[in-house]
C-alpha cells in the first residue's frame, strides 16, 4: 500500500490546476471521494430516479410556495418552453437546418457539403467506436453484489503505445480504460493489451509448430507503474523480479529525490496520490515503456456501466493499420524470415498459411535455407 | 470537436448578451430568447458518435457561464443555457455537466444568492438538474490528457459579462468613513496631547493627512464616477449594431486596444513626472534620521528592475496625491534595514497597491497608532 500520510489541509484533495488546462496538482483519489460525498446530500449521488411529483413536492415544501406558483413554475420551467419547432411537427434531428443564423450551423453546414463532395464513407473505426460505446451505457448486473457501488469513484485511463511505434507527438494512438476507485493497479495491468506481451523471441525455422508456446507474456511476468515518486511492482509471482530497483538505486547515486517501492496488486486507486491529466509509467517485458495519464476522476453515475464484472471497460482503443502477408496481401503477417532464398524481400512477411505453404513439405520438413521469427502484428488486438 | 469550439462559444454569447441586454433572470424571458435563436438546432446535424462529442463541448462551453467571474445575471444564463443544452441535446443516454469539485463552492454561494432572492425560477431549475442527475461530480471541469495548446489562443473571456469591480465602493462605505472620521479625530487629539514638545517631534507624527476622509472617499466617488463613464461610453458605441458581425468584431477590437493604449500612455507619463520624487525618496531615506526636510536634489538614475516597476504601475496621478515624500520616508526609516534597499523595497512595496488599497493601508496603520498610542497612555 501507498504510505501516504494524508494531510490535515482539505485544500490540498480538492484538485486544482497546476498548469491551466493541462494537469492537476497531486491529489489523494480517496480523499477526494470523500470530500465530494461530505458535500453532496444522499440523493445527489443516488442511482435513483425521483419522480416529477416528489421533486415538486420537496421544493414547495422547502422554498416554501403555494401551488399555484408551482403550477406556474412547473409550465414556465417545462421542457416544452425550449421547443424551437410546431408541436405537432417532428424535426430531422439528422439535417442541419437551412437559413440558421447560429455559426455553429452555418460552419456545419459548410463542412457537410465539402465531405459529400468527397464522397467518403464511415470509415472502421468509428463504426468500431460506436459498438464500444453501445456497450457500455448503463449496464445492470445480474447480481445485486456486482454492483457498482452509488459514490464509487470512476477513472478514466489513457494508456499510450510505446513512442517508437509512431511518430509520438502527431498522433498519439492510445486505449482508455474506465476503473473503479476499487480496482487495483495489477488489474489494470491485466487489462492493457500490447504486443509485446505476445512477441515470440527466438528462431523456430526447424520447429514453427513450438512457437505459439513461448508467449513472452508467461516468460517475463515483471512490471511496474510509476505514480508520483513511487514503483508499484508486480509481485503476484515468484518469478517476478523488483524491475524498478536498478532505477531507485541509479537515482540514489545521482541525489534525485528519492523513490519508494509498493507492490501493484496491494494499491487500490482509491490509495493512490495522483495529478490528473499527467503522464506517468507503465513498463513491462524490461523495456517496453508506456504513457499512462489519468484523465479523469469522478463519482459514479446512473448511466455508468453498473456492473463490476465488466471494469476495466475498454471504451477506446486506436486501431493502427495492419501489416499483411507478402504473398496473400490477406492475411495479417505471423513470420518474419531472413536470409530466405523464397522471399521477395529480405526480411519478409507471411501469414501463416502462406509459410508453411512455402517453406515446408506436406510432412511438414523444412525446404532450403532461411530463418524465421514469429512476427506478432500491432494490429493484433484489432 | 474542437474544430468548432469558436463558433458555439460565439453562439452562447450571443444568447446569452441578448439575455442580459433584458436585464432579466426570468426563465422565461431567456427561453424566449432561445426559441427565437432556434437555440436547439444547434445539436441538428450531428451524426452518431459526434452527438455525443459535440453534446460535451457545447456543455463544457455553457459551464463556464455559470461560474465567477460572470455576473449574476451572466450565471443565471449560464444555468438556463446549461439546462436548455442538457434537455435538448440529442445524444442518449443524455452526456452529463461536468461539475468540478473546486467549483462547488461557487455553485452553492450561488444557489444561496438566488435562494435568497427568491429567485424560485433559477432555484428550480438548478434543482431540476441535480434531480435529473444531471450532474458528474468531478475532479476537474474538462477531461485532461496533458495537451499542450499548439496555437496559444487564449479565449477571451466576454468582457460584458463580467463582474464589475465593487470592493472599493463596498469596503469605503459610509461606515467605514465615519468609523475612520472618528479615530482620526481621536488620534489628532492624542497627538497634540502626547507631542507639545518640539516642532521636530511634532512634524515627526505627522503620518496621516489631515483631510485622510474627503481625499478616500473623493478617490472612491472618483473611481465610481470612472466606472460609470466607461460602462456608458461602450454602451453608446454598442448601439450601432446591424453592421455584420465581422466589421462589429474588428471595432470593438480597435476600441479595446485603444483604451489599453491610452491607459498605458496615462501610467508611461505619471511615471516620467513622478521621477525626481522616486530620486526624492530613495535619497532623504538614505540619509540619517528621521529628517524632514527634503534635501539637495541629487540625481541619481534609477536603477532598471525601479525603472520597471515604475513602468508596470497602473495609475499614477493617485499615487501623486496620495502620498509625499514624508510619509515615504518614515515609513521607510521604521525599519532598521540597510537604508537603499529599505527603500527600494518600500516602493517596490507601494508601488504595486493600486491607489485605494494604498489609502486603506494607510487608514489602517493610523488605526494602529491610534491603538497603540492609547495603549501606552493606559
Ligand atoms: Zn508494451
Ligand atoms: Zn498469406
Amino acid at each position: 500500500m501507498a504510505a501516504y500520510s494524508l494531510s490535515t489541509d482539505s485544500t490540498t484533495n480538492i484538485p486544482d490546476y497546476e498548469y491551466l488546462d493541462v494537469n492537476t496538482k497531486p491529489f489523494h483519489i480517496g480523499s477526494f471521494r470523500e470530500e465530494w460525498l461530505s458535500r453532496l446530500k444522499a440523493g445527489n449521488s443516488s442511482y435513483r430516479h425521483e419522480d416529477d411529483d416528489t421533486f415538486d413536492a420537496n421544493f414547495a415544501k422547502e422554498m416554501e410556495v403555494g401551488v399555484e406558483t408551482m403550477t406556474e413554475l412547473r409550465s414556465v420551467c417545462s421542457v416544452d418552453s425550449l421547443r424551437c419547432h410546431p408541436e405537432d411537427q417532428q424535426p430531422d434531428t439528422d439535417v442541419v437546418p437551412a437559413d440558421s443564423t447560429l455559426k455553429t450551423l452555418e460552419q456545419r453546414k459548410k463542412r457537410q457539403d465539402y465531405k459529400a463532395s468527397l464522397k467518403v464513407t464511415k470509415n472502421r473505426h468509428d463504426l468500431y467506436a460506436d459498438e464500444l460505446e453501445r456497450l457500455t451505457f448503463g449496464r445492470k448486473p445480474g447480481a445485486e453484489a456486482d454492483l457498482v457501488p452509488e459514490g464509487e469513484v470512476i477513472l478514466s485511463i489513457n494508456v499510450y503505445y510505446p513512442a517508437t511505434f509512431e511518430k509520438f507527438t502527431y498522433v498519439r494512438p492510445h486505449m482508455t480504460l474506465l476503473m473503479t476507485g476499487s480496482h487495483t493497479l495489477a488489474e489494470l495491468r491485466d487489462a492493457i493489451c500490447c504486443v509485446s506481451d505476445l512477441q515470440v523471441c527466438g528462431e523456430f525455422s526447424n520447429t514453427p509448430d513450438m512457437a505459439p508456446d513461448f508467449i513472452s507474456k508467461d516468460h517475463f511476468k515483471s512490471a511496474f507503474f510509476y505514480f508520483e515518486g513511487v514503483f508499484y511492482n508486480d509481485m503476484r509471482f515468484p518469478e517476478c523480479q523488483d524491475i524498478s530497483i536498478t532505477t531507485i538505486e541509479w537515482a540514489k547515486t545521482r541525489n534525485f529525490p528519492s523513490y519508494s517501492q509498493a507492490k501493484m496488486e496491494d494499491t487500490r486507486f482509491v490509495d493512490l496520490k495522483v495529478k490528473v491529466g499527467f503522464p506517468y509509467l507503465y513498463c513491462h517485458q524490461g523495456d517496453c515503456e508506456h504513457l499512462v495519464i489519468i484523465t479523469d476522476v469522478r463519482l459514479s453515475h446512473k448511466d455508468d456501466c453498473l456492473d463490476k464484472k465488466l471494469y476495466p471497460l475498454l471504451t477506446h482503443k486506436h486501431r493502427v493499420t495492419t501489416q499483411k502477408c507478402a504473398v496473400c496481401h490477406v492475411f495479417i503477417g505471423r513470420w518474419v524470415t531472413t536470409n530466405n532464398q523464397f522471399a521477395p524481400s529480405d526480411p519478409c512477411l507471411f501469414c501463416d498459411k502462406c509459410f508453411r505453404m512455402l517453406h515446408y513439405d506436406a510432412d511438414g520438413n523444412k525446404l532450403g535455407d532461411f530463418l524465421a521469427y514469429p512476427f506478432v502484428d500491432r494490429g493484433a488486438f484489432n | 470537436m474542437d474544430y468548432c469550439r469558436k463558433q458555439v462559444k460565439s453562439d452562447c454569447e450571443e444568447l446569452l448578451s441578448r439575455f442580459q441586454q433584458t436585464e432579466s433572470v426570468r426563465f422565461e424571458v431567456f427561453s424566449k430568447i432561445w426559441r427565437e435563436m432556434n437555440f436547439s438546432h444547434i445539436f441538428y446535424g450531428t451524426l452518431k458518435r459526434e452527438k455525443r462529442a459535440f453534446s460535451r463541448l457545447v456543455l463544457d462551453i455553457a459551464y463556464s457561464f455559470f461560474l465567477p467571474p460572470f455576473s449574476f445575471q451572466i450565471r443565471v444564463g449560464g444555468l438556463y443555457l446549461l439546462y436548455g443544452l442538457y434537455q435538448c441535446q440529442t445524444a442518449s443516454p443524455p452526456e452529463q455537466i461536468r461539475l468540478a469539485l473546486k467549483d462547488w463552492d461557487d455553485v452553492k454561494k450561488f444557489e444561496k444568492d438566488a435562494v435568497d432572492a427568491q429567485h424560485y425560477d433559477t432555484v428550480y431549475i438548478f434543482r431540476k438538474l441535480m434531480s435529473l442527475k444531471a450532474f458528474h461530480f468531478t475532479a476537474m471541469p474538462t477531461l485532461l490528457a496533458y495537451q499542450k495548446k499548439r496555437k496559444v489562443e487564449r479565449s477571451a473571456l466576454c468582457e460584458d459579462f463580467l463582474e464589475r469591480a465593487s470592493r472599493p465602493q463596498e469596503l469605503i462605505n459610509i461606515e467605514l468613513l465615519e468609523e475612520l472620521s472618528n479615530i482620526h479625530g481621536l488620534y489628532e487629539k492624542m497627538k497634540t496631547s502626547v507631542s507639545s514638545i518640539s516642532e521636530q517631534a511634532n512634524s515627526s507624527v505627522n503620518l496621516i493627512h489631515k483631510d485622510l476622509m474627503p481625499r478616500l472617499r473623493s478617490t472612491v466617488v472618483h473611481f465610481y464616477n470612472w466606472q460609470q463613464r466607461k460602462d456608458g461610453a461602450e454602451e453608446d458605441e454598442d448601439s450601432g449594431e446591424g453592421t455584420s458581425s465581422q466589421q462589429e468584431c474588428s471595432i470593438r477590437a480597435e476600441r479595446l486596444a485603444s483604451i489599453k493604449s491610452k491607459a498605458y500612455g496615462q501610467a508611461a507619463e505619471a511615471s516620467k513626472s513622478r521621477r525626481h520624487r522616486q530620486v526624492e525618496v530613495d535619497f532623504t531615506s538614505s540619509e540619517a534620521g528621521p529628517s524632514n526636510t527634503p534635501g539637495p536634489s541629487r540625481i541619481t538614475k534609477p536603477s532598471l528592475k525601479a525603472r520597471t516597476n515604475e513602468n508596470v504601475h497602473i495609475s499614477g496621478d493617485v499615487w501623486q496625491e496620495a502620498t509625499t515624500t514624508t510619509q515615504i520616508n518614515r515609513l521607510t526609516s521604521l525599519d532598521s534595514v540597510p537604508e537603499g534597499t529599505a527603500s527600494s523595497h518600500t516602493s517596490e512595496m507601494f508601488h504595486t497597491l493600486i491607489h485605494w488599497t494604498l489609502f486603506a493601508a494607510l487608514s489602517l496603520f493610523c488605526m494602529l497608532t491610534c491603538n497603540m498610542s492609547m495603549k501606552l497612555k493606559a
